[in-house]
């Protein structure tokens, strides 16, 4: 028996990790825990309504298809990833709490079913369903989404349902900051959330930096990447303001990174392996052209584009993978040789 | 020459649906699928150009040369489109409003020019006409169809009238032009999974496995065709 075992004939890879793919996943959930507790605090049992319906649409909806599509029980539990659980969290995460029950449901179904199972499931897909789940919904409901948010009040895990929550309701601080409007909000105000309106998980951006950096010791994302799109959407909106109000403001750096989805985008939508690029250059120029289009676009339009911007750059990827390739390994460039037609 | 009635008024609203198998004509079929009234206006529109052009086309097969005979087709739709330009801007203005830029532009639509090459060039007048008047149907359907769901799904009311407030609940996603697109695709993937479904039950129907009793009769009547036949 022994024997038999060193006898072991495979094709390579011959040292596999043990990770899987659901490993993965239980580690972004992890990471999300945080902004999931935050917001639960932050805006009442009415957030953790939306966020258990979100997750519990999304992973009834994979189900239902896999149903559909003639699979036992049996093999979904086996072959469930925890990937439908992250993509119902990030959609119940970056809409307001005062968001009808409907509307994560609908965009859970659309993630799902639309966006990744109907183009093969888990790693097939060509957008992050998440990204995509989100844009329906602000697409198809942008009455009573984009409208009447909820400023998080600490008190509110008390009152119960949103309905007793005093809402200072009104535009976010990024909408306040693109329509001119004088921000009263101090930085240890924008990175904690307190006093700000906003989705349900992208008001605490401290929570959001906690998970991040599970993220990157676990070695899941490359603290990098995200850092790299942060960093360019805040120094375009540098320069933008800038040149808008013709003197220098390096204040506006600290609005437009801290409000709006930005960190949840960066660190938990744009970072999906699936939809991103897989060289390292390649993830550079990915990164850096989210920050431009975002900073851009923001200034361009005067609404929150993170979204937008994610979903332009997924499709984006494929080309970026054609133009940017590694040297394989063992070869040479080589050099193109102009002067011998001219001679 | 029997004309086969059945098999073109098959043709023109299953086999071959215009919008939904031959994927003809899509421009406006995305555009103006936002209301069930627009499709019906515009299937309308272009069943009318469908049945007169394939019916002079088909009159004038032999007369037109080969080299030039698509510019004369396009001639002869155009003249059908200012007619029904100048008609339905005289008689329904709402629905020639509605329909804006896409009604001068079946001059271009790829079925009436499709049926002109492939079908009314070859064929008589009265099967030209059938032709036109199936495609035309198979073309108003898909398109009424779809423009009614994205109609209820985007703003709450079918052929113009309110069901609910659109406000408390509508999916805005479908009518804009990504939810045209999808609501195609779903249209054209329930379509081909209805018609593989009905080609799958004629065959098990075909088959049908016989009892012993039965069996037996049918392996007499068969030995009885085989001698006739012989």
């Amino acid at each position: 028996m022994a024997s038999n075992k060193l006898l072991k004939f495979s094709s390579s890879p011959h040292v596999k990790a043990k990770r899987t793919t659901r490993h993965i996943m239980i580690d972004v959930c992890i990471a999300l825990l945080p902004a999931v507790i935050m917001g639960i605090v932050y805006f009442g049992w009415r957030a953790a309504a939306l966020i258990a319906i979100s997750v519990a649409s999304s992973i009834l909806s994979e189900g239902v298809y896999l149903l559909i599509c003639k699979k036992t029980v049996k093999e979904i539990i086996h072959q469930f990833d925890f990937t439908s659980c992250v993509t119902g969290l990030l959609i119940a995460l970056s809409i307001g709490s005062q968001t009808p029950l409907y509307v994560p449901v609908l965009a859970s179904i659309f993630a799902i079913v639309v966006v990744k199972m109907l183009f093969g499931g888990t790693g097939k897909n060509l957008v992050n369903p998440a990204v995509t789940g989100r844009v329906f919904a602000f697409i198809s409901f942008t009455s009573v989404m984009a409208s009447g948010w909820l400023a998080p009040s600490i008190s509110s895990i008390a009152g119960g349902w949103a309905t007793s929550i005093s809402p200072t309701t009104g535009a976010t601080i990024l909408t306040e900051k693109l329509s001119g409007a004088v921000t009263s909000f101090s930085i240890w105000d924008m990175l904690l959330g307190t006093g700000m309106a906003g989705c349900i998980g992208e008001t605490c951006k401290l929570a959001l930096i906690v998970g991040a950096i599970y993220l990157a010791v676990r070695r899941v994302i490359n603290i990098i990447y995200p850092a790299i799109y942060i960093a360019v959407t805040g120094v375009v909106a540098v320069i933008l303001q800038s040149v808008t109000k013709g003197q220098l403001d390096l204040y506006s750096f600290f609005p437009a990174v801290l409000s709006g989805g930005l960190f949840l985008g960066a660190f938990f939508m744009a970072t999906d392996y699936t939809t991103s690029p897989n060289t390292t250059v390649g993830n550079i120029v990915y990164f850096a052209l989210l920050g431009i289009l975002t900073a851009v676009l923001r200034w361009a339009t005067g609404i929150e584009v993170v979204s937008f911007v994610i979903l332009l750059g997924n499709l984006l990827v494929p080309l970026i993978d054609k133009f940017i390739v590694n040297k394989p390994f063992g070869y040479v460039k080589v050099k193109k040789v102009k002067e011998k037609k001219n001679g | 020459m029997k004309t086969n009635f059945k098999k073109i008024a098959l043709d023109g609203v299953i086999t071959s649906n215009p919008t939904l198998k031959l994927v003809l004509g899509t421009c406006p079929t995305l555009a103006l699928t936002t209301a069930a009234m627009n499709g019906l206006g515009m299937g309308a529109a272009v069943t009318f150009v469908l049945i007169c052009s394939n019916m002079l086309i088909s009159l004038l097969r032999k007369v037109i040369p080969n080299q030039v005979r698509i510019p004369a087709f396009v001639l002869i739709i155009a003249t059908f489109v200012t007619i029904t330009r100048l008609a339905l801007d005289y008689f329904l203005p709402d629905i020639y409003e509605s329909l804006g830029i896409y009604l001068p532009l079946i001059v271009v639509n790829c079925i009436i020019l499709a049926r002109a090459e492939s079908f009314a060039s070859k064929n008589g007048v009265i099967a030209s006409a059938a032709d036109g008047l199936f495609m035309g149907i198979g073309f108003t359907l898909a398109l009424t169809l779809m423009g009614a769901v994205r109609e209820l799904l985007g703003s709450a009311s079918i052929f113009g009238i309110q069901l609910w407030d659109a406000s408390k609940f509508s999916i805005g996603f479908f009518g804009s032009a990504a939810g045209a697109f999808f609501t195609y695709g779903v249209f054209i993937a329930l379509f081909s999974l209805c018609s593989s479904l009905f080609k799958n039950r004629k065959k098990a129907k075909s088959y049908k496995l016989l009892k012993n009793a039965e069996l037996c009769l049918e392996t007499a009547s068969t030995d009885d065709n085989k001698k006739d036949g012989e």
